[in-house]
C-alpha cells in the first residue's frame, strides 16, 4: 500500500488485530503479520514495529491475555481476548463499518444541485 | 517448514542486543524475526540470505523505532501519573531490577532506621559515662531514663534493619 496508506492503517490497527483475534481465537505476533498479508494480497503489511506496541497496549487495557510457550527452543507469546476484549472487537469492527460507510457518502460525486431553474 | 537451530537463532540474539532492543519485546521480536528467517528458507532461500535480508529489514533504526512508538503508546495515562511518585516517573521504560530503583524506594527507612540507630547509641553512651564518672546507678533517675530510651530506639532501629533484609532476600528470591 502506498505510504498515505500507513496513516490510514495507523488508526485501524487496534480493530484489525482484535478482529482477527476474535476469528482465530490464539495468536503469536508473526501470526497476525502473516493472516493479514494474506487476506489482503500483500497490499497491507504489518511491521513488527507497529505490532507489537498495539498488541501490548491493548493487553495493559486488560483486553487481552497472553501466555508464553516454548517452541523449537524458542519462547512464543501467544495473544487471547478477554471477555471485555471481545466486546471491545464486536464494537470496533461496528464502528468501523458505519465509519466506512459515512466515507463512501462523502467521497460519493455530489449530484448537481440546482436542477429547480 | 525449515527450522533454525540454537546456533542461528543465537545469530539473531546478537543481532537484537546490538541494535538495542527493548527488554519488554524481546523474547516476542527474537521469535518473530526467527520466524521471517524460517519462511524466507521456506520459500527457498539458503540460511545467509534470508538472515541477511531479515537483518536489513530489522536494522537499528526500525528497532529505535519501535522502542520510541513502545514508550508513547504504553506511557502512563493520566490516572497513572497522578499515582506514581517520583521513582516510578524516571524509572518507567528502564531497568528496575538493577538495584537503583530499590535504593531509591528504601531511602526513607534506611535514614530513619539510621538515625534512629545513631540516637539510641549517642543517648546509652551518655548514660553509660555519666554512670561510671559518678559510680551510682539506678534506673529511676534521669540517666536512668536517657539509658531506656535510648536502648529502645536502638533495638527499634536494629529490628527494623534485620527486618528490612529479610525483606529484601524474600524479594529477590522470588
Amino acid at each position: 500500500m502506498e505510504p498515505s496508506g500507513n496513516e490510514f492503517l495507523r488508526g485501524t490497527l487496534k480493530t484489525i488485530v482484535l478482529k482477527l483475534l476474535t476469528e482465530r481465537g490464539r495468536m503469536y505476533g508473526y501470526e497476525i503479520t502473516q493472516s493479514v498479508k494474506e487476506r489482503t494480497q500483500g497490499e497491507v503489511i504489518l511491521t513488527f514495529g507497529a505490532l507489537y506496541p498495539v498488541l501490548h497496549k491493548l493487553q495493559q487495557e486488560g483486553l487481552l491475555i497472553t501466555e508464553s510457550v516454548e517452541v523449537d527452543g524458542r519462547l512464543r507469546k501467544y495473544y487471547t481476548l478477554t471477555p471485555s476484549g471481545n466486546e471491545m472487537a464486536h464494537q470496533k469492527v461496528s464502528d468501523f463499518e458505519r465509519f466506512v460507510e459515512v466515507m463512501k457518502a462523502l467521497l460519493q460525486p455530489v449530484p448537481a444541485l440546482s436542477l429547480g431553474h | 517448514m525449515e527450522k533454525l537451530n540454537p546456533q542461528q537463532v543465537e545469530i539473531l540474539y546478537r543481532h537484537l542486543v546490538w541494535n538495542g532492543t527493548d527488554e519488554a519485546l524481546f523474547e516476542e521480536l527474537l521469535d518473530h524475526l526467527a520466524c521471517e528467517v524460517e519462511h524466507y528458507m521456506w520459500i527457498g532461500l539458503p540460511f545467509e540470505t534470508a538472515l541477511e535480508k531479515v537483518q536489513l529489514e530489522a536494522n537499528a533504526k526500525a528497532v529505535k523505532h519501535l522502542r520510541k512508538t513502545y514508550q508513547i503508546e504504553l506511557t502512563m495515562n493520566e490516572e497513572q501519573l497522578r499515582k506514581a511518585d517520583l521513582d516510578d516517573i524516571v524509572f518507567q521504560f528502564r531497568n528496575k531490577a538493577y538495584g537503583a530503583y530499590d535504593l531509591r524506594q528504601e531511602y526513607r527507612n534506611s535514614l530513619r532506621t539510621a538515625l534512629l540507630m545513631t540516637v539510641g547509641m549517642v543517648l546509652m553512651m551518655m548514660a553509660l559515662l555519666t554512670t561510671v564518672s559518678t559510680g551510682k546507678w539506678t534506673y529511676l533517675s534521669v540517666w536512668g531514663l536517657v539509658w531506656t530510651v535510648g536502648l529502645l530506639s536502638f533495638s527499634y532501629a536494629v529490628g527494623t534493619c534485620i527486618r528490612q533484609r529479610i525483606q529484601q532476600r524474600y524479594r529477590i528470591v522470588r
